[in-house]
């Protein structure tokens, strides 16, 4: 067996691509972006009511989109699943809590103190009921792929995922006298939620101080989605970091086998991640839900890939990088909205996933892990 | 001198954050030799190895490879320029066939185009007759008849595995075909037969080969060039006779108190341990 | 269970369910189908030498089978078909079954005796006797009036579309979510250089290889960010561009481009906006002239031919250095790559030869419904191919083939079938539902039930059968192994059946 003569042509040596590719990205940057940045940037300035309340806008949505994300970077973070039935957890969030709202009758008239109790309420119900789903799911359709292969939990998270639109499709069908007629008269439209929340301006003192002129609001309804979503975010953090059940969770995340054998039933572990992402999902879903007046049966997807571009964006498996990542991708998408146009929002958050995940795959705050050889 | 060096390596190192895993090796394998790498667990040896084949870029340093320096390169651009290797931990293509492992081996030696394979010219047929020709060839060369070409190469007992590895390695026709401790877990009577098939490799084939091992009867048996790295440094180089004499091997190996006694210190060492 | 009763059962509750939705005629479709199921199976499961043992195994089979049938039609005849209007004519509808049941029986005893062919020949013969029936089906559905060429020739394009993703997700191992983007690729620059829409008329014959090279690049553009991501990541990226592919369609009506500041274009109409593209030119041939829309038939033979030589390729990838290495990248990329595979040619190389079938299924398509629209190639398209290909068996051309026919004809004839006799049970007189259950009137089965089917079988095929309905032979192997303790002649059988395929 002679060795034959190697064809060094075709296999030449190493070319830089990644020196290309930055190079042609500053050259793509400079051609095609630079102007209208600049063009956008003197606009922020000349008009900064209108940025302050692009701002606002992005903070709410910061707000809710952070509350799902934590479910992807919770149960990234353990079993490395992207949970992609996280977004229709979310969507029958909506749902459940719409239907209570209908069956206790609330309406925009119902006095406050009536109204706010019973919605903390339905808020918990909503909660445990979409915790539960979410722990479910995981026990049927996850748990015995997880030592099949990588991509079967995937796939069969998309199948469920499928499943759930669907039940938000049925679910529109429901016309019991006792819901009040909250699904509407048609099952695929969007469904109408009451006004709950307190819509009056919090910042109409500061008109007197700048004058007429100044018309940026926030609003009772702001506050309220903000003011939630940061007690449960808080509640999170401290849950994961002082109590030992988060001890474990932490445990588990970083190494399964070893957190089994220090005793810790790594299942249950899963289950409170799935729990926890439930919960938060189903939260986020009542809010938004309140907070737009309207819930669709495919809003799940939408808000399920801008959550996970966050959780990823923050680097997935980091909680404080989801909270942060659900601040930024709310505050991109709102300003898109506004200098660019809300028809390519879509595209540009997708765009911003891809760019992550091909330039910095462990986001802003992840820990920057080997590939194991 | 440089003349019969297949492979020069000079002033190696390798740095993975803080830690410095290969520092300052000069190494070298002179043309058709059967080299040895050895040394004690964590000494470096296996991320030697991954930097030869691409896997790892070194720090600093160059390997010279049949006069072409190779280090940064792609590890698919390493072995077409003739490297062949196998892994401490099997890594076959577990659901395809032995045979099909074997064509893979040869992916770099083939030459079908994309039109070619679409037009299935008369060229890439030849190719592919003559491909799975020399892959029967080899499978037989290595001790695995024609009967379990056609098996998974998961379904093969673990030794018929090791030797499949060096059928594939042997595939991409390498000047230099890198072991990575192809006895490991194996029983004496196999470990017998590849030290055989290693020295056939060698006497038959004219290829150079390096070793990584554990097993010190299969080194000392086989090897004509043995290099001892501790700690990312290389401590001794030479023939067997003199790695087996030499102080600071012992050291490393045993620990201070043995290297005193020198040889015979050794194997008192040794003895005790098994009784 | 034995084989011939689950053979039997199989194609039976197959031929049973299609019967119980569809009116009289529909009965000999289902038998033929009922019947390739069950011979198929029978001798798939319990391979005979001697044809008299076939025969035998094949009409028990089929009888069976046809027996489902039989039942079927009486139960439509008693049950449903007074609520309907249909005829209730027992008599008749027995005979109609028992017809079904005849060609059934026939079918399953061909395909059971062709089975006991020694090795070449009774694969030559059960391929052979699936074209036939593929090649007269246009005359059969004329025939009996079916109507339904309508439906088969996009279930076509879609089962060549699965075979496309088959490359990179089955042979390759990149899991892409994204793959309806090389489909609106290949049909946006079919409307681009063959409409109205800037004046330019190529024809077809040219049209249908542009639309493939501009797919198969964007595949290489579109697949090199992904390279350095595996797995999950790479499903995501994936995902995002077959997103982001249709809201540029949808948007980019309105195009301009400043380089530096400077307006290069202005407002072009590049892709038509949200209503697309339309018309888009036919075919045309000397002899049939330019196809119609209203003439099935040669759309027909058209896809048929563009998927013959569709496997053609694919098959021949899959057996050369390419189809072995994308294999070997898929098992364990580091080894590949020690093996002197470079993962970057091949990866992309996968990317692109996906698109490029990709891009011949939109060509054809736009040209066949002579329009486009950007809702046509969602997320939810990429899902359905994904569907098809894991259903039937990842890596396995007939499994791909078998999962894309069943996931479509479902979606595409099954389910519009199953609401339109619900919906007409439900609105008869004799049918007085409660108020409570007044929504069932809106209840359309075929939409509000397509999403719950994609998804059912995505989690029952992971959680029941990962391999899918035929697996690939790797995987049969394997299954093989676990079970018998003889393997290696079957194992070498296997494997020059598939050698012998690719003659």
């Amino acid at each position: 067996m002679a060795t034959q003569t190697v064809d060094t042509s075709t296999t030449g040596r190493n070319i830089p691509w990644g020196l290309i590719g930055r190079i042609s990205l500053v050259v793509f940057f400079v051609l095609f972006l630079a102007v209208p940045l600049w063009n956008t940037i003197l606009e922020m300035i000349a008009n900064p009511q209108l940025l302050l309340r692009q701002l606002i806008i992005g903070l709410t949505n910061g707000a809710y989109i952070s509350l799902i994300a934590l479910g992807y970077t919770l149960v990234y973070g353990i079993v490395e699943l992207i949970n992609f039935a996280h977004g229709d957890v979310y969507m029958i969030g909506a749902f459940m809590s719409l239907t209570l709202i209908g069956l206790f009758g609330l309406q925009a008239a119902t006095p406050p103190e009536v109204r706010y109790p019973l919605m903390l309420l339905i808020l918990v119900i909503t909660m445990a009921f979409t915790a539960t789903l979410n722990v479910g799911i995981e026990r049927f359709a996850y748990r015995r792929l997880r030592t099949v292969s990588r991509l079967a939990p995937l796939i069969s998270a998309i199948g469920v995922s499928f499943i759930l639109q669907n039940v938000g499709l049925l679910w529109g069908y429901l016309r019991f006298p006792a819901l009040n007629g909250v699904m509407g008269s048609n099952a695929v439209a969007p469904k109408s939620f009451p006004n709950l929340l307190p819509t009056q301006n919090l910042l109409e003192p500061l008109q007197a101080v700048f004058g007429e002129g100044f018309r940026v609001r926030f609003t009772g309804k702001d506050l309220i989605m903000i003011g939630t979503a940061v007690v449960l975010l808080g509640a999170l953090y401290f849950f994961v970091q002082r109590t030992k059940l988060g001890k474990a969770m932490r445990a588990t995340a970083q190494d399964r086998d070893a957190a089994a054998l220090m005793g810790i039933n790594v299942n249950r572990t899963i289950s409170l991640a799935f729990l926890l992402g439930g919960a938060l999902a189903g939260a986020a879903g009542m809010l938004v839900g309140l907070y737009n007046g309207t819930a669709v049966f495919n809003m799940g997807f939408k808000a399920g890939l801008f959550s996970f571009t966050a959780a990823v964006l923050g680097g997935i498996g980091n909680i404080t990088g989801a909270m942060l990542g659900g601040l930024l991708i709310g505050l991109i998408a709102a300003l898109s909205d506004q200098y660019i146009n809300a028809k390519w929002t879509n595209a540009v958050i997708f765009g911003i996933l891809v760019l992550i995940l091909v330039f910095r795959p462990t986001g802003l705050l992840g820990e920057n892990v080997q590939q194991k050889a | 001198m440089s003349e019969n060096l297949l492979l020069k390596a000079t002033g190696i190192v390798k740095q993975f954050g803080g830690l410095t895993a290969v520092n300052n090796v000069d190494f070298n394998i002179p043309r058709g030799s059967i080299t040895s790498l050895i040394g004690p667990n964590g000494a470096g040896k296996t991320t030697f190895f991954n930097m030869i084949t691409g896997l790892y870029v070194p720090t600093s340093g160059t390997i010279v490879f049949d006069g072409e320096e190779i280090q940064g390169l792609k590890p698919d651009a390493v072995t077409t320029r003739g490297i062949g290797r196998t892994f401490q931990n099997i890594r076959l293509f577990a659901h395809m066939t032995a045979l099909e492992n074997v064509l893979v081996g040869q992916h770099c030696r083939l030459h079908a185009s994309l039109l070619g394979i679409l037009a299935l010219t008369k060229k890439v047929r030849e190719e592919e007759a003559a491909a799975h020709k020399r892959a029967q060839e080899l499978l037989e060369y290595v001790g695995l008849g024609r009967s379990r070409a056609n098996e998974l190469s998961k379904n093969l007992p673990y030794g018929d595995q090791r030797r499949l590895e060096i059928a594939r390695a042997l595939a991409t026709n390498p000047k230099l075909l890198l072991l990575d401790e192809p006895t490991a877990g194996m029983n004496p009577q196999e470990t017998d037969d590849l030290t055989r098939l290693m020295r056939k490799v060698r006497d038959e084939l004219g290829i150079t080969v390096l070793l990584i091992e554990h097993d010190m009867k299969v080194v000392m048996g086989i090897s004509e060039h043995i290099t001892v790295l501790d700690h990312g440094a290389k401590i001794a180089e030479g023939s067997p006779e003199e790695i087996r004499n030499n102080e600071q091997v012992i050291e490393a190996y045993l620990g201070r108190g043995a290297a005193a006694h020198g040889k015979g210190g050794r194997q008192t060492a040794a003895t005790g341990l098994r009784t | 269970m034995n084989p011939r009763i689950r053979a039997g059962l199989a194609g039976g509750i197959f031929g049973a369910l299609i019967t119980l939705i569809s009116v009289d005629q529909v009965v000999y479709l289902a038998g033929m189908l009922a019947g390739t199921t069950a011979g198929m199976m029978v001798a798939y499961m319990e391979p005979q030498k001697k044809w008299l043992d076939g025969l035998r195994q094949g009409i028990q089979a089929g009888l069976l089978g046809g027996l489902f049938i039989v039942i079927a039609k009486l139960l439509r005849a008693i049950l449903i078909n007074p609520l309907i209007g249909d005829s209730t004519d027992l008599g008749g509808q027995f005979m109609l079954g028992l017809n079904g049941l005849v060609i059934a029986t026939i079918i399953s005893a061909i395909f059971a005796v062709i089975a006991t062919l020694p090795r070449p020949q009774d694969l030559i013969g059960r391929y052979a006797m699936v074209a036939i029936l593929t090649l007269i089906y246009p005359w059969i559905d004329q025939y009996f009036q079916y109507r339904f060429m309508g439906e088969v020739i996009p279930v076509l394009v879609f089962v060549l579309m699965a075979l496309g993703l088959n490359i990179v997700v089955g042979y390759a191992g990149l899991l892409d979510l994204g793959y309806a983007a090389f489909f609106a690729i290949g049909a946006y620059a079919t409307a681009m250089v063959a409409s109205p829409h800037f004046g330019i008329s190529l024809s077809f014959w040219l049209v249908i290889w542009i639309a493939a090279a501009v797919a198969a690049i964007f595949g290489v553009i579109l697949g090199a960010p992904t390279l350095p991501l595996r797995g999950d990541y790479l499903a995501i990226v994936t995902l995002g561009f077959g997103e982001i592919v249709p809201i540029a369609a949808t948007n980019l009506d309105t195009f301009s481009l400043s380089i530096l500041g400077f307006k290069v274009i202005d407002n072009i109409n590049l892709t038509g906006g949200p209503k697309g593209i339309n018309p888009i030119n036919r075919p045309y041939l000397p002899g049939i002239g330019a196809f119609q829309s209203s003439q099935p038939i040669p759309w027909y033979y058209l896809i048929l031919i563009i998927m013959i030589f569709s496997i053609f390729f694919i098959l021949r990838l899959r057996n050369s250095r390419l189809g072995r290495a994308w294999t070997a990248m898929r098992e364990d990329e580091l080894a590949a790559e020690a093996m002197g595979i470079n993962i970057v040619k091949t990866k992309l190389l996968a990317f692109s030869m996906g698109a490029t079938f990709s891009g011949f299924a939109g060509a054809f398509y736009g040209s066949y419904i002579s329009a486009i629209f950007p809702e046509s190639f969602r997320f939810e398209v990429s899902v359905m191919l994904l569907c098809m290909v894991i259903l039937g068996g990842m890596g396995n051309i007939p499994g791909v083939i078998l999962g894309g026919l069943l996931i479509q004809f479902a979606d595409r004839l099954f389910l519009p079938q199953l609401s339109n006799m619900m919906q007409s049970i439900i609105s008869s007189p004799q049918v007085q539902l409660p108020s409570s259950l007044s929504f069932l009137h809106e209840l359309s089965f075929a939409s509000d039930f397509r999403l719950l089917l994609f998804g059912i079988t995505l989690v029952v095929m992971m959680l029941l059968r990962p391999e899918g309905l035929i697996p690939s032979e790797r995987q049969r192997m394997e299954l093989h192994a676990d079970e018998e303790p003889v393997v290696e002649q079957q194992q070498t059988e296997v494997y020059t059946a598939r050698n012998q395929e690719t003659v």
